[in-house]
């Protein structure tokens, strides 16, 4: 009986102990949070950018009342199948715009960006309009 | 000339494209968008594909729409002139680190991997690598061939220590990163190709960084030669404005040496043979760094190790794996000391002679990926058509067989690799310093 009593006397001091605390515990997790997560520093870094140039806006030629009577060269950069490319597209205004000229070209200068100054020269002078092909 | 054009284009290029004419200073520029690919179709496919097709883009009938281009009035946008002035942005931005490489991550300056944010403090540290001026312009760069087709963006001393803050290198690799970024070449092209780049290193700068010639020389398993070459591909994503897939990236498959191109340190002491940089003109013991550029190099002909003596011939075996392969973008072997030696007791006492005898038959690989012709809509098969041109090996591509024979690796083996580059040139590194 005394044995149970001190039992009981002790679980009760366990539990009153365990009540009590329960407020302090819950008053310092706050507290705890506020310290274990402080605000990440900030830090100042470098652009790693280059500059890139202006851009210069051009004026784009001024455009066709029509395609009849008027003569358009179609200009083959050199780019593989370019060529099939445009005798389709010279059959096609043969059959759709026939008061349409076209003319074929293969620009030379060696590569699909380099410059055929006659060829520029010769469009300069008899061109209406210019379709280049291919962008890949 | 002021005439009114229209480019024709395939679709995958629209956004490319899209930008370059805005930077050209023509954003209305009237380009024709069509199905691709072109290459390799018959007159019959692109006539159905293209001609009686639709623009991929809008929907519409490509034919009508090029009618219209040449036709429809120029608008008031159009008809702009003037001059955009564009910055880089700010030249600081301030955040927590874990935001700033999310910022970075985001805006893609990177190479998707982390990076070392570069801090005035870092950058600093970095700069006292050279002597030159921190605003001193180093130079200019695109997303291929610099000065041709692409915009050139400018870049200075500190944009390039900025980039090798990034990538990790330390302070004393910065003359090397400064005369590979002078030299304007990219690390990542535009060319659909996949291109890889590559370096070579020549003269006593490789033991004064640490470069790694020995065993893995190739691979990342050195400080210098991994940060090094990652910092050529960072600089080059935003010093060039390279790298941005859509726009100024467009290698098919990709490539993933990329990353780190291939940073290549001469094994000097092993090579039988006068150092790259010697055969290029320079003296022994400068420090030199030559760019190469192609396909990538791979492990080669290693079903023959096992063979030996008479029946294991190292310089044929290199000839014919570069004959078969047909060169286009240029012949590269490279090297370990144990094969150099066994080339050159083979016959060869220089590298040169090697590289001669090497070399491809020059030929046009492009000729054979041309359409074919048993497909193809014969001449005049059809009244009033206009007749099909013979094929020919077009012009402007191929031809180019320079053959470059590097050494470098460890003696362990008898290993060697092959491919696909070619040597671009070669430049100083002390001027940098």
């Amino acid at each position: 009986m005394m044995k149970w009593k001190r039992s009981a006397a002790v679980l009760a001091v366990l539990c009153l102990g365990l009540f009590c605390g329960y407020p302090m515990m819950n008053a310092q997790a706050p507290a705890k949070a506020k310290t274990s997560a402080p605000a990440e520093p900030k830090i100042t870094v470098l652009n790693p950018l280059g500059t890139p140039p202006p851009i210069k806006l051009k004026t784009m030629a001024p455009r066709l009342d029509t395609l009849d009577g008027k003569t358009i060269y179609l200009v083959n950069d050199g780019f593989i199948g370019s060529d099939n490319l445009l005798y389709e597209m010279q059959d096609w205004f043969k059959a759709n715009h026939p008061k349409t000229t076209t003319v074929y070209k293969r620009k030379g200068g060696g590569g699909f960006d380099s410059e055929d100054p006659a060829l520029w020269q010769e469009m300069k002078e008899k061109a209406d309009g210019i379709i280049i092909a291919l962008g890949h | 000339m002021n005439k009114p054009a229209v480019p024709i284009v395939i679709s995958e290029f629209y956004q490319q494209e899209t930008e370059k004419a805005r930077n050209e200073g023509l954003p209305g520029l009237r380009t024709q968008w069509i199905r691709g690919p072109v290459w390799a179709k018959t007159r019959e496919e692109l006539r159905r594909d293209v001609i009686n097709g639709n623009n991929p883009i809008t929907g519409k009938p490509v034919m009508q729409e090029i009618v219209e281009k040449f036709t429809k009035p120029l608008t008031a946008e159009e008809k702009k002139t003037g001059e955009i002035i564009r910055t880089k942005g700010p030249a600081t931005f301030t955040d927590t680190p874990e935001k700033l490489q999310k910022m970075f991550l985001d805006n893609r300056w990177t190479d998707f991997l982390p990076i070392v944010l570069p801090t005035e403090s870092l950058v600093n540290e970095m700069l006292k690598g050279t002597s030159h001026s921190p605003d001193e312009t180093v130079g200019k760069m695109s997303p291929t061939q610099t000065g041709t087709y692409f915009e050139d963006w400018t870049y200075t001393v500190k944009d390039v220590a900025v980039n090798a803050v990034m990538a990790g290198c330390k302070p004393e690799y910065l003359p090397l990163i400064l005369a590979v970024a002078a030299t304007g070449k990219e690390a990542i092209s535009v060319s659909d190709n996949s291109f890889v780049e590559a370096l070579v290193v020549n003269g006593n700068i490789r033991d004064e960084i640490g470069l790694n010639y020995g065993v893995g020389a190739m691979g990342p398993y050195a400080h210098a030669n991994t940060t090094i070459g990652r910092a050529w591909s960072l600089l080059s994503i935003n010093l060039g404005n390279c790298g941005k897939v859509g726009t100024t990236y467009m290698g098919v498959v990709g490539n993933p040496m990329n990353l780190i191109n291939i940073v290549i340190a001469e094994n000097e002491k092993e090579s039988p043979w006068e150092p790259f940089s010697v055969r290029k003109g320079f003296k022994k013991g400068e420090n030199v760094v030559s760019l190469l550029e192609g396909w990538g190099v791979l492990s080669a002909a290693n079903w023959k190790a096992a063979s030996w003596g008479p029946v294991m011939d190292y310089p044929k075996a290199i000839k014919d794996i570069f004959d078969q392969q047909g060169m286009l973008f240029g012949s590269c072997a490279i090297l370990s000391p144990p094969i150099a030696n066994f080339v050159k007791n083979a016959g060869y006492q220089t590298a040169q002679d090697f590289e001669k005898w090497v070399a491809p038959v020059p030929q046009f690989p492009m000729a054979k990926m041309a359409p074919p012709v048993a497909k193809a809509v014969p001449a005049a098969a059809t009244e009033g058509q206009t007749p099909a041109p013979k094929p020919k090996a077009p012009g402007g591509m191929g031809g180019m067989s320079n053959v470059a024979v590097i050494v470098t690796g460890g003696t362990n083996n008898n290993y060697y690799s092959v491919g696909g580059l070619r040597y671009l040139r070669s430049v100083q590194v002390d001027p940098w310093r």
